[in-house]
């Protein structure tokens, strides 16, 4: 029993080697942070424009579909080595973007954040969708009854309410996205996981792992009750009568 | 454009207009005339048409075939429209033409006044003082300058339909359709949303009314049309369509709505 605990809940090392840890979790909150608000963004891009009405846009319907498929199954794994492997080696690129330097950040973070943003703005666009499609075909019509084109009408009436709908949900995929930055581990990056991982080898000892884990703990937990919290003021909305229609 | 340009007097023109639904015929050949300031109600059971002849007009439904004038001129591009793309028709119908739905369809995230300046700033260019004005007139009109802060969950439903109303109104339509909207009203909340529509057609707005309310129709109405299995079986001034209809069809639908 002493042996599980030394070996996993050893406080004293844990605590002579908090900064580190911290220093590597600091680092994984700014990847989650900007790969975040990138997916969410580019999420709402690859929704609308699979729902763009028309024959014309056809084609860019069909390309985002087979977008979002495609990268919704692939492991985000092998993105983020398909993309810090090759794209320093491909010679057309501009030098910016070949070994991005931004923010002063190094070009393994950019590498991560474009390998999550791609992969995780598949999932949100899936979810931009569903909300999209659950906001009453009556919305559009009244939209463009009133003279709205497509555009606007998505843009004044049915994205912001998908958006509300759908609150909860796309928190949901940013904790799992959060969590998925320690994949960025295998590019060298230190963050939290990598860092743990280097003291369990130094030191064979897997409580600066357990650290690391905690820290993600005091994130996502309040944030998982945030979903509930939403989760049920929605529905509370729902029930309390939104659609109020007499006679039905 | 021909005859349809005369005088201007016709606002609405429909001439062999159908629609289908896949292999559902809903409309088999429909030809109508409005003329400007007329109030023309449409009545039939359900599955006659009806509803889906008001939304061609706005081309909500573009129609396969025939042909549907809007002060003059043609607004159909034939088969094949409909697709969603904006078009210059579309712009000129949508400008002209205001409709009001069974379901309200207000937009539950903006209050009423809200409701009613959204398109106006959008679409028409006005400004925020402007359409918020202009909104605030109009709900006062329809008996609701008190609410115009509150959301739509927190209006009844006639008083959401009056919303509904006033945001068609904003646009300056020159002429309004309204899709059986008292049908999801409770009766006691039926009377005020016709009493706004009552005032509106002693105003002189040129208007096309899908409804069940006979009493409405036979009051405020200048035509009646009886629609049944995708055509216009008769129309006549309400006196004679109302009170002594000559096709065997039209009795037999009056006499059961008025049995009720």
């Amino acid at each position: 029993m002493q042996e599980l605990i030394n070996q996993y809940f050893d406080v004293g090392f844990m605590a002579d080697h908090f900064d580190e840890v911290l220093e590597g979790f600091w680092f994984t909150i700014q990847l989650s942070i900007v790969a975040g608000v990138l997916s969410l963004v580019w999420g709402l891009v690859l929704a609308q424009l699979r729902q763009l009405p028309g024959r014309g846009a056809a084609p860019l319907r069909f390309a985002t579909i087979a977008y979002i498929d495609v990268f919704r199954g692939i492991p985000l794994l092998i993105m983020i080595l398909l993309i810090s492997g090759s794209v320093p080696l491909l010679d057309f690129l501009p030098e910016w973007l070949r070994i991005p330097q931004w923010f002063g950040k190094p070009d393994n973070f950019w590498f991560g954040v474009f390998a999550i943003t791609i992969t995780y703005g598949a999932y949100m666009a899936e979810v931009y969708r569903s909300g999209i499609e659950s906001v009453p075909q009556g919305q559009m019509e009244a939209a463009r009854s009133l003279g709205m084109n497509h555009r606007q009408a998505m843009r004044y009436v049915i994205v912001p309410q998908a958006v509300r709908k759908v609150f909860a949900p796309l928190l949901n995929d940013f904790i799992a996205l959060m969590k998925d930055t320690t994949l960025v581990s295998a590019i060298a990056l230190s963050e939290v996981a990598l860092v743990g991982r280097d003291l369990q080898s130094q030191f064979l000892n897997s409580s600066g792992l357990i650290l690391g884990a905690i820290m993600f703990l005091v994130v996502t937990l309040p944030l998982a009750r945030l979903v509930d919290k939403l989760i049920a003021r929605e529905q509370g909305r729902f029930t309390r009568g939104a659609p109020r229609m007499e006679a039905l | 454009m021909e005859s349809y340009g005369n005088g201007g007097s016709v606002m609405v023109g429909l001439r062999g207009v159908c629609k289908r639904f896949g292999k559902l015929e809903v409309l088999r050949g429909v030809d109508l005339e409005i003329k400007k300031g007329e109030v023309v109600c449409v009545l039939g059971p359900s599955g006659s048409g009806k509803s889906t002849l008001l939304r061609c007009v706005n081309l909500l439904e573009p129609p396969e075939e025939g042909d549907i004038h809007l002060e003059g001129r043609s607004i159909c591009k034939g088969p094949g429209s409909g697709t969603g793309e904006q078009s210059w028709e579309l712009d000129f119908v949508r400008q002209r033409v205001g409709i009001v739905f069974q379901q309200f369809n207000l937009f539950p995230h903006k209050s009423a006044l809200e409701n009613v300046t959204l398109a106006q700033e959008k679409v028409l260019g006005r400004s925020a003082a402007e359409a918020r004005k202009k909104g605030a007139e109009l709900l006062e009109r329809v008996g609701l300058g008190d609410k115009l802060d509150e959301y739509p969950e927190r209006l009844s439903g006639g008083q959401q339909q009056r919303v509904a109303i006033a945001r068609a109104l904003a646009m300056d339509p020159h002429v309004m359709l309204f899709d059986e909207v008292t049908s999801a009203l409770d009766p006691e909340l039926v009377k005020e949303v016709l009493d706004v529509m009552r005032e509106l057609a002693e105003e002189g707005m040129t208007m096309m009314v899908v409804t069940h309310e006979i009493g409405f129709a036979r009051e405020v109405a200048d035509r009646v049309i009886f629609m049944d299995g995708g055509v216009i079986v008769e129309e006549g001034p309400p006196a004679q369509v109302l009170e002594s209809p000559r096709e065997e069809r039209t009795k037999q639908f009056l006499g059961l709505v008025l049995e009720r």
